[in-house]
Parts: C-alpha cells; sequence; structure tokens
C-alpha cells in the first residue's frame, strides 16, 4: 500500500467521520449529507497532498506539521464558503480540519511505501 | 642438561616466536592469544602497511581456508597464508584498529548502539550459516568493535576447539544453534544493564538449553531485535495485556495525543455552543 | 617435517626416540617398555621433587619411592588406566605418583632402570612458596627443554653444525649478561646476519625437538595441542 493510497484512505475516513460530527450542531444538521460528502472530499485532497509529501520527506514531526497546515487552509477554504443559512462556521471547521490534517499526516509518515518499492525494499535499502 | 628458571622462561619464550625471515613480514609485537594460535602485530615490507599476524599449530591450518570463504565486512580479510620454517602455519590479515567488546561493553555505549553491534554480529553470522561455517567460539574477546563502528568477528573456529565454557552451549556436538546459543549469552553480556522484560525474554529463548527451543536461525532472532527496536511484540515472549497496550501507546503516542486533541476541540466547540 | 635438507633429525643411521607412536599406541602395541622409557626420561625428576615436595621426604626417601613406582609401572597397569578424555598423562601421572607414595611405607626394594637414571643430589629450583603441583608442572618444562637441548646438541655434534649450537648456547642459554649479536660475529669471525641466521635456526629446530619429545609422551594430537600451550610462553 503506498503513502498516496493511504493519504486518501484516511483522509476520506476521517474527513467523513469529521463531517459526522457536524450532527451535534443542530442548525447545520438538514446539510448532514453534503457536509460530509464536503468533508470527505476535503480529507481525500489532504491525503492526497500529504502522501505525496511523505514520499519525499520521511520525517514523522513534518509530516505532522505538512498536514496540520494543509487541514487549516482547505479547511479556511471551505468555511470561507457561506453555509446554506448565511453563517460562517470557521472555529467548527478549521479547529478540527487542523487536527484532523496533522493526523493524516502522521498516519501518511508511519505507514505504506514510497510508490513502486516495497516493505523489503526499503529494509534492504535501509 | 638441567636449566634454571630465567633460562627455561627464555627458551620458552624465544622457541615461540615465530621465524618471519623467508616472508615479506617484520614482527612487531605479540597482540594476543586464541585458542589455536597467537596474534602479533607486523608490518609488511612489500606493501608497507601494518598487518596482524596469526600463527597456527599446523592442524589449525584448515582455518585459514574457512575464512577466506567468508567475504563479508564483519569478517576479517585475509591476505596471505603460509608456512614457517618450524612447520607452524601463519595467515596475515588486516590490522583491526579497534576495541573488543568485552571493554566496549563495559563503557558508557547506549542500548540502541549495543543493539547495533549486536545486529552486526548476528548479521555475520547468518551469513556464515548460509556458507556452511560455523564459528562454534563466539564470545566477547573474539568480537573487535573498530574505531568507527564497524564489528568484526574473529577466530573462526573448526571441530577442535569446542568452544569456551561461559559461552558454549551445552550440547556436545556443535551446529549451527551452539552459534545460537553463544549469540544469545553474548547478548546478554552486552546488555547486562538493560531491564526490558522482551529483550530478557530473546536472551532467554536464545539460550534454552534444548537447541529446538532456541530461535531456528540468526535471521529469526534478528526479527525479534528488529521489532523490539521498532517497538512491536516480540515472538520470544508472550507479553501481558498492560505491556502490549503500554507499548502500543509509547510507539503511536503522537497519534493518541492527536486523536485527544480532536476530542478535547470537539468537546470545547460543543461546550462553547451550550453557554 | 619441516627439516632443512641437510639435518633431518636423527639422520639416516640416527637414533632418536620413536616419534612414530604416541605414548598409548607405544603402550598397547607390544613396545610398552619403550613408551615407559620415555615417561622416565622425562618425568622422573619432575615425579621426585614432587614426592620430596608433597610428602616431605627426604633425597633417599624420595628417591627410592619415584624408582618403587615406575619399576611397578607396567605391573600396576599404568597406562592402560590412562583416559585421555579425563585428563592429560600429565595430570594422570601426578595423580597417581600421589596415590601411589600416599600409599607406600618407607624404604622399599631399589630397582635400577637402565643404569642411566642420575641420583646425584638435584639443585633445588622452587621456592617455598611453590605448591607441589606446580613443583611437578614446573620441572617437567625443565625435564622437558632439557632434554630437546640434548636432542638439539647431538644433532648439531651430528650433522656438523657445532658452531650453530655455539652461538645459540652462548645467546639464549646463559643465564646471566648476554652478548650482542656483533659481540659474537666478532667472537666467531662471523657475520651478524650469520649470528641471525644460526640463532634462528637452532630457535625452531628446538621447538621442533620439544614437540617432538612431547608427542612421545601423549595420547594424540589433542592431548599434544593442549600440552604445548601450557608450555610456550
Amino acid at each position: 500500500m503506498n503513502k498516496i493510497f493511504v493519504g486518501l484512505l484516511f483522509g476520506l475516513i476521517l474527513g467523513a467521520i469529521d463531517g459526522a460530527t457536524a450532527w451535534f450542531t443542530p442548525e447545520v444538521r438538514p446539510m448532514i449529507t453534503g457536509i460530509m460528502v464536503g468533508s470527505s472530499v476535503k480529507g481525500m485532497v489532504v491525503g492526497l497532498l500529504c502522501g505525496w509529501f511523505a514520499r519525499k520527506v520521511q520525517s514523522t514531526m513534518l509530516g505532522v506539521v505538512v498536514g496540520a497546515a494543509l487541514g487549516l487552509l482547505f479547511a479556511y477554504l471551505v468555511a470561507a464558503m457561506p453555509s446554506a443559512n448565511g453563517h460562517h462556521y470557521y472555529l467548527e471547521i478549521m479547529l478540527p480540519g487542523f487536527v484532523v490534517g496533522a493526523i493524516v499526516g502522521f498516519l501518511t509518515q508511519r505507514m505504506g511505501t514510497p510508490l513502486g518499492r516495497t516493505t523489503e525494499d526499503m529494509k534492504r535499502a535501509g | 642438561m638441567d636449566l634454571s628458571d630465567p633460562v627455561l622462561d627464555r627458551l620458552r619464550q624465544v622457541a615461540t616466536i615465530p621465524d618471519l625471515g623467508q616472508t615479506r613480514y617484520v614482527l612487531e609485537k605479540e597482540i594476543g592469544r586464541g585458542a589455536m594460535g597467537i596474534v602479533y602485530a607486523a608490518h609488511d615490507r612489500d606493501l608497507d602497511r601494518p598487518v596482524a599476524l596469526k600463527v597456527l599449530d599446523s592442524t589449525f591450518a584448515a582455518e585459514a581456508q574457512l575464512i577466506a570463504r567468508l567475504e563479508h565486512p564483519a569478517v576479517v580479510p585475509i591476505y596471505e597464508t603460509g608456512v614457517l620454517p618450524d612447520g607452524r602455519c601463519f595467515y596475515a590479515m588486516k590490522l583491526i584498529a579497534g576495541t573488543r567488546l568485552d571493554k566496549y561493553a563495559a563503557g558508557p555505549a547506549s542500548l540502541t548502539e549495543r543493539l547495533r553491534v549486536l545486529r552486526r554480529v548476528a548479521e555475520v553470522l547468518a551469513f556464515a550459516h548460509r556458507c556452511e561455517v560455523i564459528h562454534r567460539d563466539l564470545k566477547p574477546q573474539n568480537i573487535m568493535v573498530g574505531e568507527f563502528g564497524q564489528v568484526y568477528v574473529m577466530d573462526w573456529g573448526i571441530a577442535a576447539v569446542q568452544g569456551t565454557a561461559d559461552f558454549r552451549a551445552p550440547e556436545p556436538s556443535l551446529d549451527w544453534r551452539s552459534d545460537i546459543y553463544s549469540l544469545g549469552v553474548l547478548m546478554g553480556f552486552l546488555l547486562s544493564e538493560s531491564s526490558s522484560p522482551a529483550l530478557r525474554a530473546i536472551v532467554t529463548k536464545a539460550i534454552s538449553t534444548d537447541p529446538a527451543a532456541r530461535y531456528p536461525d540468526a535471521a529469526a532472532f534478528l526479527k525479534d531485535i528488529d521489532h523490539f527496536e521498532e517497538g512491536r511484540a516480540v515472538e520470544a515472549w508472550s507479553e501481558p495485556l498492560w505491556y502490549g497496550l503500554q507499548r502500543f501507546g509509547s510507539r503511536n503516542a503522537i497519534l493518541l495525543w492527536l486523536l485527544a486533541a480532536y476530542a478535547g476541540v470537539k468537546f470545547l466547540l460543543f461546550f462553547l455552543r451550550t453557554l | 617435517m619441516p627439516w632443512d635438507t641437510d639435518t633431518a633429525i636423527g639422520g639416516p643411521d640416527g637414533r632418536f626416540p620413536s616419534t612414530q607412536l604416541t605414548l598409548l599406541q607405544a603402550a598397547t602395541c607390544g613396545v610398552p617398555n619403550e613408551a615407559l622409557d620415555r615417561v622416565i626420561a622425562l618425568y622422573w625428576k619432575p615425579v621426585y621433587r614432587f614426592i620430596r615436595r608433597k610428602f616431605g621426604k627426604d633425597n633417599e626417601d624420595a628417591k627410592d619411592l619415584t624408582q618403587s613406582f615406575f619399576a611397578t609401572a607396567l605391573e600396576r597397569e599404568l597406562f592402560v588406566r590412562f583416559d585421555p578424555n579425563k585428563a592429560s598423562f600429565r595430570t594422570y601421572l601426578r595423580m597417581a605418583v600421589e596415590r601411589f607414595a600416599a600409599n607406600q611405607h618407607a624404604a622399599s626394594q631399589r630397582l635400577k632402570r637402565g643404569g642411566d637414571v642420575a641420583y646425584e643430589p638435584i639443585e633445588e629450583h622452587a621456592s617455598p612458596d611453590d605448591s607441589p603441583e606446580r613443583v611437578f608442572e614446573r620441572e617437567w618444562q625443565r625435564e622437558l627443554f632439557g632434554l630437546a637441548l640434548d636432542d638439539l646438541h647431538a644433532l648439531c655434534e651430528s650433522s656438523d653444525k657445532r658452531l650453530h649450537f655455539q652461538i645459540f648456547e652462548a645467546y639464549d642459554l646463559t643465564g646471566g649478561e648476554r652478548l650482542s649479536y656483533a659481540e659474537l660475529a666478532k667472537n666467531h669471525a662471523i657475520t651478524e646476519t650469520t649470528v641471525t641466521n644460526h640463532l634462528a635456526w637452532a630457535r625452531r629446530t628446538l621447538r621442533v625437538l620439544v614437540t617432538e619429545r612431547m608427542r612421545g609422551v601423549t595420547s594424540g594430537d589433542r592431548e599434544l595441542r593442549e600440552e604445548m600451550r601450557r608450555v610456550w610462553i
């Protein structure tokens, strides 16, 4: 499983979960489906970019930082779009997005292999 | 002829000194003694470089051939073999500048460094066993750590030497599993300060009295060392649940903190909304 | 054997304690007397000194006991009882002596073997602090080298290498101040290189002779190797 795939997979799963937690905000419940879809896509984009970064740079700390920054950025872009009720939910979107991005960044550093190499190749190159 | 003590001791000494007159080496000094011979520091006149010369009884000539079959970074390369005028064999090899492992172990080396040295020894054993060569006398005195951290395993034995008591496996005839036993004792010696139960379990498995209960080969031993260093479960130990959780926590501390941070953020937002 | 071609030990006619058979081979292949001769040649003095040190015997009593021990060795199946897997012959012999002397009463028959065993008072080398076992080992080394030196001397005499032995004697057998190579060269009207070569020849020949003496009183290669390790410094 290569790192980009790891990023896409966990970005999707965590993005969906993060989107689902919007259910605890009653006023946006009617839009939960759209929120989950959007959050999943956001997660996949962040995951893709984190996975690509992890292929280039092997550093857990840097992966977390870059993931957090990407998560924050894309969360901002989403939050900047007004919702159906015209409100912006900067805090509710950006803060969790920041942490989810950090998690995806961590996971892409720890898991998966750079594209085209197996785990054994990496160990041998050691 | 009745000899006085000083003369007797002198004769015992001079008759041991190898006569290198017909070789290209100049003797400098004795640097060590093994079970099968004496090692001297010498100088190669032709290539103008220092060498180590091991002088053996003729019956151990096979040792040189044995080592010559092993081309590995941890096996000291042999330059030349020959026979002295008195019938003893010698071989010239690279002179290692470094520290013997028993002295190294007494020093301040960290656990990571000690495991690295142990890994190198296990790797060369795995290589040698694949070449059907068994060491038979693995012990700290036969291992050197070079000035740049290189590890050399020396004194590869043949059937005549049955190992040194402390490090020798209990079975009467030695095979590759006896080397695994010695490797385990070596690990215990090297990591004597370690209190990790996983490492102690690895040692215990390697030094099982029953050869069949030990690691089947050096590669399996190495795998468990790798697992330990990666924070994963080792085959040698059925760890209790609490230890497994603790290990998981250490290995994934960052992830657990991030998940906690996420939960904290969500809770905070929920709390702020309800205010 | 790695001989210089002109100095085969003993030469074609030279006699030398048989080197073809190990001790046990000699003992069991119909030449037990020869095996015993070799053992006596090497061990008489060490046994004598051991008895004196261990049991506090005087010169005469120790000699009597030593003679009795060797005289009855074959009857007591000395060689037959030896198990090389348990200990070296040297250790086995020492323990056999200990048992024998402890069981013997003072004053037994005198039996001379061969007529060539020295009875003159023997210079005491051991220090008072040495244990009887240490004395035994030390005397064994001394006797071993003494016999090998006799062999070397005989070899040099028979092969026209008297000068080799003289150089060796002057340099390595002197307990006091040693002459330099230059002085030796000058005294014998030879070059320093020749001094070096003669010494090297004598030393390596001595080594081989010591090994051969040991081979004749050990059970095989393994014991020989272990015993040789105790001999060399």
